[in-house]
């Protein structure tokens, strides 16, 4: 292990690194604070790297490791060239012989480039010979920011179907950036889906611990309320969040519970909540079809029977592309105002 | 004089004396077990599926045996007799074909799609082509990255040369010069597909020059030719040179697979081969002629292959089936179930 | 193994209610021996069982709502083995001849009436108040329904409880907090979409306090109270229980009549007229004939029988006092089907006596006996409790003299037999003692007006006054 850089504090600039980049009062934006995970995770475990596309000397798409590659060197920050099924390839071979891999997917949407790498090798070799994969795969999920359907994909149920995988999904800096901790140091494959939209919009005070962590599978009740419960997780926590204070000025009050790991679910921690207010709304930004949400109500409608007051109902969008005009975007996905009627829909069964 | 005669041809010897009994014994091997298991399934006493490596066994013990112990070998389906040449145990091998506790994978998989990571680091095989190459670039950055003189090695068909992984792959590798060997088991036929309709360049090994590596064809139908060849490329890639492709060109004997005829072998063409291009039988022609073997000493290889298949069968069906509920388990590493005894409470009949 | 369903007690019923089981598993039953008993829209009553043998499985629960041709139960017939049979006992107390004392009813029905020997065939209610004459329990026709329950976007299917189209929806977590407090849903009040019971009214039930059993016996005041005593009013479920105060809820056959009144009220313009009617020569006709009637024909002799023949002439000859409005038109019948109002242990219900007009005292009078009877032991066919074209109620027997009843929609007048009583009146300028009756009729004004009903009621008087009924009773 290598000695700790000193930190650099002040604005960011290119060779920061990612602590340096918080704000004036010391809150780090998602981005950032994943960027502090994975550099934490690297200054504290050698045999840890990443690959990926343009993230060494570019310092990646979305600017995640800026500074990496003057610090840790290009071996340790490898850029890649454009072959999903190969980096996902060479994270699995180095992680059998014992490294560390993060490999970046410049969009989550190129992931499915690497489909059969990720979902045939990846999430099985374990289960078949018990040879360990600590393997992360990364990369900015999720739309609302108008980048259309290659730029906008929400591809978890593909990959906690794979069942091998750990997916998650954080909603918050601190959750991202101690679940990516938590991601690095499992020994199973782990894949973290950062929602663009948060990148930049959310930001807070993250802990600066280096052990701080989160646990992977367990979901965090991010609002308490009384009427109904509303299991979500990635972007549409806030937006959730959003819809539970335009609510709670007419009277209703909302529980929003954050997956934050959506496989394997928490499921304890969903039904806790449905238990308390006997009505449950699931919101997910993937596809209804066999989507996230779909595998949520029905863990709930068979779970929680006997708890329920009222049928539970879903809120996410149809599977066919993701559109890339404002109207037809914000028609598609899952926006406040369909959280709120939605709401007022359960309520009023 | 004589001595002169013995000098030259011991030091036109490849390997040692006890090296070259082994290479043979290795192939005498592959060949009975591909024949007994194919009559084991045509009885209907093997469960499974078999893909047969008959008259390819020049080209898997071949490139083979210039490898170390620590080094990793990444083969398909078809290249069995690569891992019982790497190390594997017969008597797991077999449990694993009648999908008993104590195969490799313990039940989760059959046949010839196995490994053994941790004893002989090979890679446990998945059908999907050429799946293991990326992987292998991976075990070679590792290596690479450490400083180790360990490399890697992968086998695949020539039917997975037109799948893109393969490309990525050698294309990776030779970007970032990974201490790899591409071994490309060219038996002509990829199912029913012959090379002309695989790929577009009369051969496979001039494909190496596009990616910025040496390529080399040799006659699968000499182990030795093979080995040469691999041995020089696994030194390359041992002192960092980088990657190398070997074609080795040989002929598929059986189908792709224990149910396929292969009536689209040309008939022609699978007697000449058999004729002239029986690595097994050529070099068993050759150790006798550099009387390193006698017709006695082939006799007594003999016995003790069947005896060690007997045994391995008999292993095989007194190993358990594994216990129902193991089937959920061994997923995540935390669950202990790779790092502790399976239970062996299954039976031994078959269900 | 025959499988006993839910059967269809009426053209338009789609559904039933369970309201008890009267068998266990592992009881014998014999052939058409009582089941269980059912509600409809129309009546409560017994099921008999269609085979001899042993109960083998109960399929539905009591109070449980279902379809008509749910499958409810399993008994093995004779000679098959029942599933489960615990042996051939049966839990429920039976009366020698095997058949089940109705479970529902705590009081025996002869003495839920007052103490007049002659009035224990009487039909009306010992605690009707006595200023309200108790109405029927039946359900409106459909007429009514879609006057009374247009809110509650009803349509032809009248609702058990009336209380909106999804008041029988129960979520899991109901029927669990039901199950787990002992709450009975019948007296839940639902405050959900459509009349729905929700978590929170089942919450606020349970902390209301213990229910007491379900439609299990009477209210207290049944057979008990003495005439004159102020209505009884619905027990307010917010007041805590204590020494002083009991909480009774609303049985469901309660629930339908209130429910009932107030459409009836809201419906009709009611009007009332009363007449008083000299009944000397009928007192003592009756007194003299009752000894010999009751062993001629079985049934007791009270003023009913004649007061139907008379009104039955009446009405023959005031038809539109025997009509109906459907919509926008009169329907002007001319036959009468009589509804007789009777109280029993679960409140009001009027079995009609059909084709009155064509019987006499003696039929009247056993038709008006096993009438009652039935009715107090719940056996009434819901044929029994339809279809009245008129109706006629008699709270005299408790005491009042003079009743403002509410009309048994949907017809256009109910009349109502007070108490006989002597009273000094003047004949031929001197003052007698005569036996007088006030008998009244509340009538609906959008169908008949003053006239008419005040010559009906002249004509019912005239007829009581002078017809001589001595060979109809045998005299």
């Amino acid at each position: 292990m290598t000695a700790t850089q000193k930190v650099e504090a002040g604005a960011a600039g290119h060779g920061a690194e990612p602590r340096g980049k918080r704000t004036e009062d010391g809150q780090a934006t998602y981005l950032i604070a994943i960027a502090e995970a994975l550099w934490e995770e690297m200054e504290r475990d050698e045999r840890v790297y990443c690959l990926g596309e343009d993230i060494g000397a570019y310092g990646g798409a979305f600017k995640v490791t800026e500074g990496f590659i003057e610090r840790f060197g290009p071996e340790r920050v490898m850029d890649t060239p454009i072959a999903e099924e190969t980096i996902v390839g060479l994270a699995i071979g180095s992680a059998m012989e014992g490294m560390r891999p993060v490999a970046e997917f410049q969009y989550a949407d190129f992931m499915s480039s690497g489909f059969d790498m990720i979902t045939t090798a990846l999430a099985r070799v374990h289960y078949r010979s018990g040879v360990p994969l600590p393997v992360v795969l990364r990369g900015p999920s999720g739309g609302y920011v108008r980048a259309s359907s290659f730029h906008s994909t929400n591809p978890e149920p593909w990959y906690a179907h794979a069942g091998g995988i750990k997916v998650i999904c954080p909603a918050f800096p601190s959750d991202a950036k101690g679940l990516m901790k938590s991601a690095i140091r499992d020994d199973n494959p782990c894949m973290v889906l950062e929602h663009k939209w948060i990148y930049r919009r959310v930001k807070e005070h993250v802990p600066e611990d280096p052990d701080f962590l989160v646990p992977i599978g367990k979901a965090d009740v991010k609002r308490e309320g009384t009427d109904v419960s509303v299991i979500t997780y990635g972007a549409l926590v806030h937006k959730t969040l959003e819809a539970a204070e335009a609510l709670e000025r007419r009277g209703m009050s909302i529980e929003v519970v954050d997956l934050r790991t959506v496989y394997p679910l928490d499921e304890e921690a969903i039904l806790r909540s449905i238990e308390k207010t006997s009505r449950a709304l699931v919101v997910s930004e993937s596809y209804r079809y066999a989507g996230i949400g779909a595998e949520v109500s029905a863990t709930i409608a068979q779970r929680a029977f006997e708890h329920l007051d009222a049928p539970v109902e879903r809120l996410s969008p149809p599977n066919m592309p993701i559109p890339f005009s404002p109207t037809l975007e914000d028609a598609f996905l899952p926006q406040v105002s369909d959280i709120e009627a939605a709401v007022e829909r359960l309520s009023a069964w | 004089m004589a001595t002169d005669v013995d000098a030259r041809t011991q030091s036109a010897r490849p390997l040692p004396e006890a090296e070259l009994e082994r290479m043979l014994y290795l192939l005498m091997l592959s060949r009975y077990f591909d024949e007994r298991t194919e009559a084991l399934y045509r009885q209907g006493r093997l469960p499974g599926a078999i893909y047969s490596g008959r008259g390819q066994e020049g080209t898997h013990v071949g490139v083979v045996f210039p490898l170390r112990p620590q080094d990793s070998l990444f083969p398909t389906h078809r290249d069995l007799s690569a891992q019982l040449a790497k190390g594997l145990d017969l008597k797991r091998v077999m449990a694993q074909f009648w999908g008993r506790i104590d195969g490799y994978t313990r039940g989760r998989d059959g046949n010839s799609h196995i490994g053994d990571w941790f004893g002989s680091r090979t890679w446990t095989v998945m059908s999907h082509l050429p799946i293991a190459y990326p992987v292998a670039c991976g075990a070679a950055l590792a290596y690479q990255r450490r400083g180790q003189d360990t490399v890697a090695m992968g086998i695949c068909g020539d039917g997975a040369t037109s799948n893109g992984r393969w490309h990525e792959a050698l294309n990776t590798s030779a970007i970032h010069r990974l201490p790899v060997v591409w071994v490309v088991n060219n038996n002509q036929f990829a199912y029913s597909t012959p090379n002309p309709l695989e790929f577009g360049v009369p051969t496979i090994a001039e494909r190496a020059d596009a990616y910025g590596m040496p390529g080399v064809r040799v006659d699968g139908g000499n182990v030795l030719e093979v080995y040469a060849a691999a041995k020089e490329a696994v030194d390359r890639a041992r002192s960092g040179e980088g990657p190398t492709l070997i074609e080795s060109v040989s002929l598929r004997w059986r189908g792709h697979a224990g149910h396929d005829p292969a009536k689209y072998v040309p008939k022609e063409l699978l007697d000449e081969y058999m004729a002239s291009h029986d690595p097994v039988a050529n070099f068993q022609d050759w150790m006798l002629a550099e009387g390193l073997v006698d017709q006695d000493g082939i006799a007594q290889l003999d016995s003790r292959i069947q005896r060690e298949f007997e045994e391995g069968y008999e292993f095989a069906q007194s190993s358990p089936y594994p216990e129902p509920e193991d089937a959920t388990k061994g997923l995540w590493v935390e669950d202990g179930y790779w790092t502790s005894e399976p239970g062996r409470g299954g039976p031994t009949e078959a269900p | 193994m025959t499988t006993v369903q839910m059967p269809q007690l009426g053209e338009t019923i789609i559904e039933g209610t369970i309201l008890s089981w009267l068998k266990s598993e592992g009881d014998t039953v014999t052939r058409d021996e009582p089941l269980f008993e059912i509600s409809t829209d129309k009546v409560d009553t017994e099921v008999p069982s269609p085979v001899a043998g042993t109960v083998s499985k109960i399929l539905v629960a009591a109070g449980e709502t279902v379809p008509v041709g749910t499958a409810l139960m399993e008994i093995a017939e004779e000679g098959e083995a029942a599933e489960g049979a615990g042996g051939s006992g049966s839990a429920s107390a039976q009366t020698p001849d095997g058949r089940q004392a109705p479970g529902a009813s705590e009081s025996p029905s002869p003495a839920a009436a007052s103490t007049e020997p002659g009035a224990s065939e009487s039909p009306s209610s010992g605690t009707a108040p006595a200023q309200q004459a108790p109405a029927q329990t039946q359900v409106p026709a459909p007429a009514t329904a879609a006057a009374a329950a247009a809110a509650s976007g009803g349509g032809a299917v009248a609702e058990m409880r009336e209380r909106g189209p999804r008041s029988k929806i129960l979520s899991p977590l109901v029927r669990r907090l039901a199950s787990e407090h002992g709450i009975d849903l019948d007296t839940v009040e639902g405050t959900g979409a459509g009349g729905r019971i929700t978590k929170h009214d089942v919450m606020a039930a349970i902390e209301r306090g213990p229910a007491p059993a379900p439609a299990a016996g009477p209210p207290a005041a049944v057979g008990a109270a003495p005439a004159g005593v102020a209505p009884q009013a619905v027990p307010t479920p917010a007041a805590p229980s204590g020494a002083a105060e009991e909480v009774v809820p609303m049985s469901h056959i309660r629930r339908a009549i209130a429910t009932h009144m107030v459409a009836s009220l809201q419906t009709t313009a009611r009007a009332w007229t009363m007449v008083e009617v000299n009944v000397e020569p009928l007192v003592r006709l009756r007194a003299d004939a009752k000894e010999s009637f009751v062993q001629k024909y079985g049934a007791k002799l009270t003023y009913l029988p004649f007061v139907v023949r008379a009104t039955c002439d009446a009405l023959l000859e005031y038809p539109m006092v025997n009509a109906e409005l459907r919509g926008e038109d009169v329907v002007v019948r001319r036959f009468v089907n009589m509804g007789i109002a009777v109280s029993y242990d679960e409140g009001l219900i009027v079995p009609v006596i059909r084709r009155a007009e064509t019987m006499n005292v003696p039929g009247l009078a056993q038709s008006i006996a096993d009438l009652a009877v039935r009715a107090r032991e719940h056996r009434l066919q819901p044929d029994e409790v339809q279809g009245a074209t008129f109706t006629i109620t008699n709270p005299g027997p408790y005491g009042s003299v003079a009743s403002v009843p509410i009309i048994n929609q949907p017809n256009a007048g109910i009349l109502s037999l007070d108490a006989i009583q002597q009273r000094p009146v003047v004949v031929d300028d001197a003052i007698a003692i005569r036996h007088m009756v006030f008998v009244s009729m509340s009538w609906d004004h959008r169908v008949i007006d003053g006239e008419l009903a005040t010559r009906f009621l002249a004509r019912v008087k005239h007829n009581l006054e002078t017809w001589d009924f001595s060979s109809e009773v045998g005299r």
